[in-house]
């Protein structure tokens, strides 16, 4: 599936974040969206995942308008995990994760063997099965990212786009989230994330997107995208960068303000 | 789920039988049971004729109430957010009190189309912001207050007898009223049946983040829409026929919500505590002193508010 952006113009109450901004989004990759606060990655991810109308241009969904398209049919192919979404109380992990069905249930027709199947295995993919029953406000904050995850994966879409899913986690649980994110791209997902941190995105990403003041700079592979001079030029930050010595993606050390 | 409706509807019956049984004239237990099921007892005139029809309405008319409160609850997540204070109580209540000082109107669709008018301003100034619960809950207490002042200048200007008519009606009373009004209930009730098993399903996705629930390709705010309007509807339909009947739309949900301990108000609980808290205020009402009637809008707040308050509490200990 292919998701591309055409001369996107979006924002918010009359601010306008991206002016005619144009990117296509690899099928089959990882691809990270990387820039200083306020480039408008997330508005760009936003309008991609149709949780904001695009006042000009279009995100195109095999080559269809996205925003034209039935909710619920593109809910069948796009998944989304907005930013902090907030945590209902009192539904246990199962009962959340189930509502990722909705877009193939009916209010006549709720539930079927195939519902429960496709569940179970969301569930172990995210790798939350053993928390099945428990109510998510007990969860950290590394399980409850999984979970949403999880809700996004029974929505089997080819699909997934995150908004920062690693902010407000611990070191470890940042971690997960991104082998997590790795895996199902091996399984054969489209994933786009916007990430703050540069080294993760360098290590992770097949894709960069990089961005500043609702522009995109560069794309392309890490190895070709991160470098010293992009650094300078997008997030205005002094660094030296070397190969990281784990994975050999470039590891990006500042040196200091200019 | 399912088996914590038993006992509930076991209370339920066990309140209208209680209902039918007590009066003037006490009928014993299963003579009720034999003459609803069965007929040809002494006390069929009783049973079937004078008691029967008020608690069918004092049951029917709770069901909207908790329904009409669970829906506008369940979508704002807010508890306060209840017909009873967002104003369409008060609307049907200004609209009763014109039609009743100046009789220029029949009472009822009078009283309907106030309600309705109401909720619909509520849902304009709510909607702004695309229908959070603060503005809404917010919207709806000033237009409730506007409406009371509205009600006071009425009633104020009013002939002091008509007055009077108004201010029973403005508590909510069954006294007099039977199965004709049960019935103009019951065909809304009816006629809202195939929504509401549509609504059971669409508010689990509206208790989820607005943008959780467009990432799973529902529309939330034009889904809020349809549910507050069913919602109000059904609270208006009761309040037309019954009167300003207090505190069953608030409280039945919210009870309902802390039995079942789920995420938002359960519909099928939420209609039967309603109605079994309206059909034992009204019995209370016309025992407590008898012969003197209290009207039911009178005791719902205080059967509804102490068990509220004692599950309140009971969870904070827990």
């Amino acid at each position: 599936m292919k998701l591309d952006v055409t001369e996107l113009v979006a924002g918010y109450d009359g601010r306008k974040v991206l002016n005619g901004l144009s990117v296509a989004i690899p099928p089959g990759k990882l691809t990270v969206i990387i820039g200083p606060n306020a480039s408008g990655k997330s508005t760009l991810l936003r309008t991609m995942a149709r949780l904001l109308k695009p006042r000009g241009g279009a995100v195109l969904l095999d080559g269809q308008p996205l925003h034209e398209l039935p909710p619920r049919l593109v809910a069948q192919r796009l998944g989304v995990l907005p930013q902090a979404p907030l945590v209902p109380e009192g539904i246990s992990v199962l009962d959340l994760v189930s509502r990722g069905r909705q877009p193939y249930q009916r209010w006549w027709r709720q539930w079927s063997a195939d519902d429960e199947t496709v569940v179970r295995q969301a569930l172990s993919d995210a790798d939350v099965a053993d928390l099945a029953d428990r109510p998510i406000e007990e969860l950290s904050g590394g399980q409850r990212q999984r979970v949403w995850i999880a809700m996004a994966l029974a929505q089997q879409t080819e699909t997934l786009l995150l908004d920062e899913p690693t902010t407000f986690l611990d070191l470890a649980h940042q971690v997960d989230v991104l082998a997590l994110m790795r895996r199902l791209q091996r399984g054969g997902r489209t994933i786009v994330a916007v990430l703050h941190d540069l080294n993760q995105a360098a290590r992770f990403a097949d894709h960069i997107i990089a961005m500043r003041d609702g522009e995109v700079v560069a794309t392309g592979a890490p190895s070709n995208v991160v470098t010293a001079d992009l650094v300078r030029q997008v997030f205005g930050l002094e660094c030296v960068v070397v190969p990281c010595p784990v994975s050999g993606a470039p590891l990006v050390v500042p040196t200091g303000k200019e | 789920m399912t088996w914590r409706l038993l006992p509930i509807a076991a209370v339920l019956a066990a309140a209208i039988v209680a209902s039918v049984s007590l009066g003037d004239v006490s009928v014993p237990p299963l003579e009720v049971l034999r003459s609803l099921f069965f007929g040809g007892t002494d006390y069929d005139v009783v049973v079937r004729e004078l008691r029967l029809p008020r608690t069918i309405l004092a049951a029917v008319a709770g069901a909207a109430f908790g329904l009409g409160g669970a829906l506008i609850q369940a979508v704002t997540r807010n508890p306060l957010a209840s017909p009873d204070v967002i104003g369409v109580t008060q609307g049907a209540g200004l609209a009763a009190t014109i039609a009743l000082t100046t009789g220029a109107f029949a009472v009822a669709p009078a009283a309907l189309a106030g309600g309705l008018l109401a909720a619909a301003v509520v849902f304009g100034f709510g909607s702004r912001a695309g229908f959070t619960a603060r503005r809404f809950v917010l919207a709806g207490v000033a237009v409730a207050f506007a409406l009371r002042a509205g009600i006071e200048v009425v009633l104020t200007s009013a002939e002091v007898i008509d007055a009077q008519r108004a201010q029973i009606w403005l508590i909510g009373s069954l006294n007099g009223r039977g199965l004709e009004e049960a019935t103009a209930i019951g065909i809304v009730l009816l006629a809202a049946a195939v929504p509401l098993a549509w609504a059971a399903w669409a508010l689990r996705i509206s208790s989820l983040d607005d943008d959780v629930a467009r990432g799973l390709g529902v529309r939330p705010v034009a889904r809020r829409y349809g549910l507050a309007a069913l919602g109000a509807l059904l609270a208006a339909s009761a309040t037309a026929q019954v009167g300003a009947v207090d505190f069953v739309a608030l409280v039945a949900p919210q009870v309902a919500q802390r039995i079942a301990k789920t995420e938002r108000p359960p519909l099928v609980m939420s209609a039967l505590l309603g109605a079994t808290l309206v059909v034992l205020a009204d019995l209370a009402g016309r025992r407590l002193l008898a012969p003197t009637q209290l009207p039911a809008g009178v005791l719902t707040a205080a059967i509804g508010a102490p068990y509220l308050i004692y599950l309140l509490l009971r969870r904070r200990r827990a």
